[in-house]
């Protein structure tokens, strides 16, 4: 396990979005150790209303400089995040952190063109700096004025009733104790336990040209437990989580026990893995991290930038037949709980839930209020950003794949010969080829429809538009789960997937054994 | 802003609030980013941010906070927090500030004063230019994701109470283009770029244009291959994702938890004698240097590997103290929101002897690795697995471009394959490889 290395993605904010990266989207379903947060207690509670000074009048007048060079369309996002870590390493509550991140980002667009600058200090003069700044991609003199405001009220899917940004940090101390005592009794080969609680409330605001004015809070939490076994010469790992827009009252010892029990099995259980085939197999991939695979290798290629740029394999497929008829894919960004949910996207739409393939059929894109403008669709609420030191790009929110009728047991059975996949470690794909690599974190052989022996080693790879034909069996027992980060543009973002067990007939594994 | 008052002054008042010790990184960043597309201006940004990391020990017990408003009530009041998530957490004997007090710190030239003057318009240019010539190298380039052109224009500083007061200004500036090539279901992206510290040391738009242009084109009607076992190149670009893999096994840390495959390996040798490693961020104007590390030590030029021989592992103070090792200490450091961990700063893979030419000879079949999805090396198994894109070598000529294939085998194996290693380096960043030649590797394609 890489611990305390982030991927190697070096500075994020790095000018090597484009050029060096070749392109490439990365998506990480890190092991709660690979993220740092801090701890509980914000400044000021993270409920707090909107920035001290950032009335609607304020806002009208920010908005106004905006516009003074004639852009079209104006927005002030405003936001501060409170982030809470604590985490338990070598028997002990080793970190405990917080961090507090604030400021406001003006966007001005005109036409295709985005002029984006923030401040970090909310001082009036500053601000409209800022907005001025921005307003430098129009030239002309001041077109239109901004609208009044209407609040939006929308439904909320967070499932938090009590922010754990509130709760005392020995409460959630006491989860990551049970959790490590679990896992170290589990067996004498665990040499490692690490585990932590993460969470973060972001406060957003967001106020338009056109007279949008949307508040939310947006919460999530992520429990995880790891561990490293180690038998002679053989080592592995194994971890256990749970993440989601989730309240305090999501997480108990009971389920500390259980998390710490399940990493802990799986490490034993990934001791004796033998290296993995290299050539083409059939693979069944169990449910819920299955739909890392969805997310890269088609969901990317389905956001509405690469689409009107005309970039993504699938830019003209609109209407057409993309994958096997038993595929229906959506992303859902109102699914209760999820770590991808949103009540309102950041630049103020409410969430939705968008099928993207329905049975087969290429049926809509991820859409950003830019780019479905430009491509006169409606926004699929969809606009995200990492912070207010960006302005917001298509992204994902929760995308899975509807369950099937298939029974999960008669898909294994079906296969002579292939490879179970029951853990995704992370994967990237290039959207203008759609070929994606997985790697593998848990995976068995199958032989004669039954799961036989544990590999290590494991690499998927493939180019979406073929995995998306060659699915031929899909199960009855759908599970969305969370706790990564997307990388996209140098913006990191939460993203939610989901999968029901589901069987490729051939992919492309690379392993050591030719 | 005057980074040594506030942070030393931030330092002075987590003392008086009762910790041990403490230490306090600030950030001031200046950005400047344009990106265009066919022609036109798609964004351009502007920003200034900044920061405060602030880390403080009680009784050997750590709290860890940091925010974005510097104003004195939020510093006052992140001291109070720290201090209070120091009670938190649990002693550990080894945790705290390295035992080094201030270090001389060398005058690295990173910091380029006429880049302030460039004009806006200028590097808009710039990046309209590096597109434009892209999109006109060959018939076959069809779209772009466009050109851009950034600056960035940082102040750090770290302070602590054991006297360390460093401060760093440094400049960077960048150009790049990204274009596609081919149509329908036959389309592929190529991106160059040029990153240097200096303006007027940017590479000719010309160049970078040329490169992402021939990186596109090349590689259409790219297919997989079947599954064998050849000789494998890696050219010196892809060859840095493989080489991030070995640096993250020989984390010290690790060593000491016994969960790297590496833990064993110290004065052995892990790779082909061709094979020789060093760490040296202390090149002058360089992009990749930096005079102090993460915990404020002065840099300087290490072997990791010599003529195949592993040398060291990576310490920060700290873990250095828990393994009980003394050495040279390097830590990295992710901007003001978390604390210090050891990793390396600057490699370079030093040059071999062969031209590159020489690599392909006696290749009856072979591939050419142009492009890695990873590192593909887990630092825990030393299994090795990767997705790679490049070409197809036929009697030591590239016959055919290839894609959507995977290597696969252990790195350690990998490593003392190794038999031929080029002279053709080209220091462009924190990691630094010659192309070189691995004698064989099992390449996973279509059939088995």
């Amino acid at each position: 396990m890489n611990r305390h290395k982030p991927h190697q993605s070096m500075d994020r904010r790095s000018f090597l979005k484009k050029g060096m990266q070749t392109g490439a989207l990365v998506v990480s379903y890190p092991v709660w150790k690979h993220l740092s947060g801090s701890d509980r207690q914000a400044l000021f509670a993270a409920e707090t209303a909107p920035a001290a000074g950032l009335d609607k009048d304020i806002l009208k007048k920010l908005l106004e400089a905006c516009l003074s060079r004639g852009g079209d369309f104006a927005e002030v996002y405003y936001e501060r995040t409170v982030t809470n870590s604590l985490s338990l390493d070598e028997e002990k509550i080793s970190t405990a952190t917080r961090g507090l991140d604030m400021g406001a980002g003006f966007r001005v667009v005109q036409g295709e063109k985005t002029g984006y600058a923030f401040s970090d200090d909310l001082d009036f003069a500053r601000l409209k700096e800022a907005a001025e700044t921005a307003a430098l991609i129009a030239s002309g003199a001041a077109a239109q004025k901004p609208q009044n405001f209407t609040s939006l009220s929308p439904p909320s899917y967070y499932l938090v009733k009590v922010s754990p940004d509130t709760v005392a940090s020995k409460e959630k101390a006491a989860l990551l104790i049970r959790a490590n005592s679990v896992a170290r009794a589990f067996d004498k080969r665990i040499t490692q336990v690490g585990v932590g609680f993460y969470d973060y409330s972001k406060r957003i605001m967001i106020a338009n040209s056109e007279g949008l004015y949307a508040e939310d809070t947006q919460t999530l939490s992520r429990f995880g437990v790891s561990c490293d076994a180690l038998e002679g010469s053989q080592r592995s790992t194994g971890y256990e989580s749970k993440a989601g827009s989730f309240g305090f009252e999501h997480y108990s010892l009971s389920q500390a026990d259980e998390f710490g029990r399940k990493a802990a099995e799986m490490a034993i259980r990934m001791l004796p893995a033998e290296d993995a085939p290299a050539g083409e197999f059939p693979i069944v991939i169990a449910k819920g991290y299955g739909g890392i695979f969805f997310h890269e290798a088609i969901g990317h290629s389905l956001e509405a930038d690469g689409i009107r740029k005309k970039t993504s394999c699938f830019w003209d497929k609109l209407g057409q037949p993309i994958a096997s008829p038993v595929v229906t894919l959506a992303d859902d960004g109102t699914y209760k709980g999820a770590w991808g949910s949103v009540n309102i996207d950041d630049e103020g739409c409410v969430g939705k839930n968008t099928i993207l393939i329905d049975k087969g059929i290429c049926a809509a894109f991820i859409q950003d209020k830019l780019n479905a403008n430009l491509m006169k669709k409606g926004q699929t609420g969809n606009g995200r950003r990492e912070s207010y030191q960006f302005y917001p790009i298509p992204r994902m929110t929760n995308t899975y794949m509807h369950a099937g009728e298939a029974k999960p047991e008669d898909i294994i059975k079906s296969v002579s010969k292939g490879l179970y996949i029951v853990k995704i470690g992370g994967g990237n794909v290039q959207p203008t080829t759609g070929r994606f690599v997985f790697s593998v974190t848990e995976g068995y052989m199958i032989e004669g429809g039954k799961v036989a022996q544990p590999l290590k080693g494991i690499m998927l790879m493939g180019s979406g538009q073929e995995v998306l034909k060659n699915i031929s069996m899909v199960g009855d027992d759908l599970l969305v789960i969370g706790g990564g980060t997307c990388g996209k543009d140098g913006q990191a973002k939460p993203t939610g997937f989901g999968n029901p067990t589901l069987k490729v007939d051939k992919i492309t594994i690379g392993g050591k054994k030719a | 802003m005057d980074f040594k008052r506030i942070g030393e002054d931030i330092v002075n008042k987590a003392i008086k609030a009762g910790a041990d010790e403490a230490e306090a990184v600030i950030e001031n960043v200046k950005e400047f980013n344009v990106n265009v597309r066919k022609g036109e201006v798609e964004t351009l940004q502007k920003s200034v941010s900044k920061g405060l990391g602030l880390r403080v020990y009680i009784n050997k017990a750590l709290g860890l906070s940091y925010t974005s408003d510097l104003s004195p009530e939020s510093l006052d009041e992140t001291v109070k927090r720290t201090i209070d998530l120091a009670k938190i957490t649990e002693s550990k004997p080894w945790q705290g500030l390295p035992d080094f007090g201030p270090q001389p710190l060398a005058d690295l030239d990173l910091y380029d004063p006429e880049i302030a003057a460039v004009p806006d318009e200028k590097k808009i240019a710039m990046a309209k230019e590096v597109e434009r010539i892209a999109m006109a190298q060959d018939k076959r380039i069809t779209n772009s994701e466009g050109g851009s052109f950034s600056n960035t224009e940082r102040e750090a500083g770290l302070f602590n109470s054991k006297g360390i007061s460093c401060v760093l200004k440094e400049t960077s500036c960048g150009f790049s283009a990204y274009v596609i090539a081919g149509e329908g279901d036959n389309m592929q992206g190529g991106g160059w770029s040029s990153n240097k510290r200096f303006f007027k040391e940017l590479a000719p738009v010309e160049d970078v244009a040329k490169t992402a242009a021939q990186r596109a084109v090349e590689m259409l009607g790219a297919r997989p291959v079947e599954t064998n076992k050849v000789p494998v190149i890696f050219d010196r670009y892809a060859a840095r994702s493989f080489w991030m893999g070995i640096l993250f096994a020989i984390d010290g840390d690790d060593v000491f938890r016994k969960t790297t495959f590496m833990t064993e390996m110290l004065d052995k040798p892990i790779a082909s004698a061709l094979i020789t490693i060093n760490d040296d961020p202390t090149r002058r104007r360089f992009i990749g240097s930096v005079p102090f590390d993460g915990e404020g030590n002065t840099t300087r030029k290490i072997t990791v590997v010599d003529k195949g021989v592993l040398k060291m592992f990576y310490y920060d103070s700290q873990t250095a103290r828990k393994a009980g090792v003394k050495v040279h200490t390097v830590a990295r450091r992710y901007g003001y929101k978390g604390g210090p961990g050891a990793g390396f700063i600057c490699i370079t893979v030093e040059n071999g002897k062969d031209d590159p030419a020489e690599l392909f000879k006696g290749v009856k079949e072979g591939l050419l690795v142009t492009g890695m999805r990873g590192s593909g090396t887990d630092t825990t198994t030393g299994a090795f697995s990767v997705g790679c894109s490049g070409f197809w070598i036929a009697d030591g000529a590239k016959a055919f471009p290839v894609d959507g294939v995977t290597l696969g085998g252990t790195t350690l194996e990998i490593l003392k394959g190794i038999d031929k290693v080029a002279n053709d380096l080209d220091l462009r960043g924190s990691l630094n490889s010659p192309s070189f030649r691995v004698a064989e590797i099992t390449v996973g394609g279509k059939k088995a």
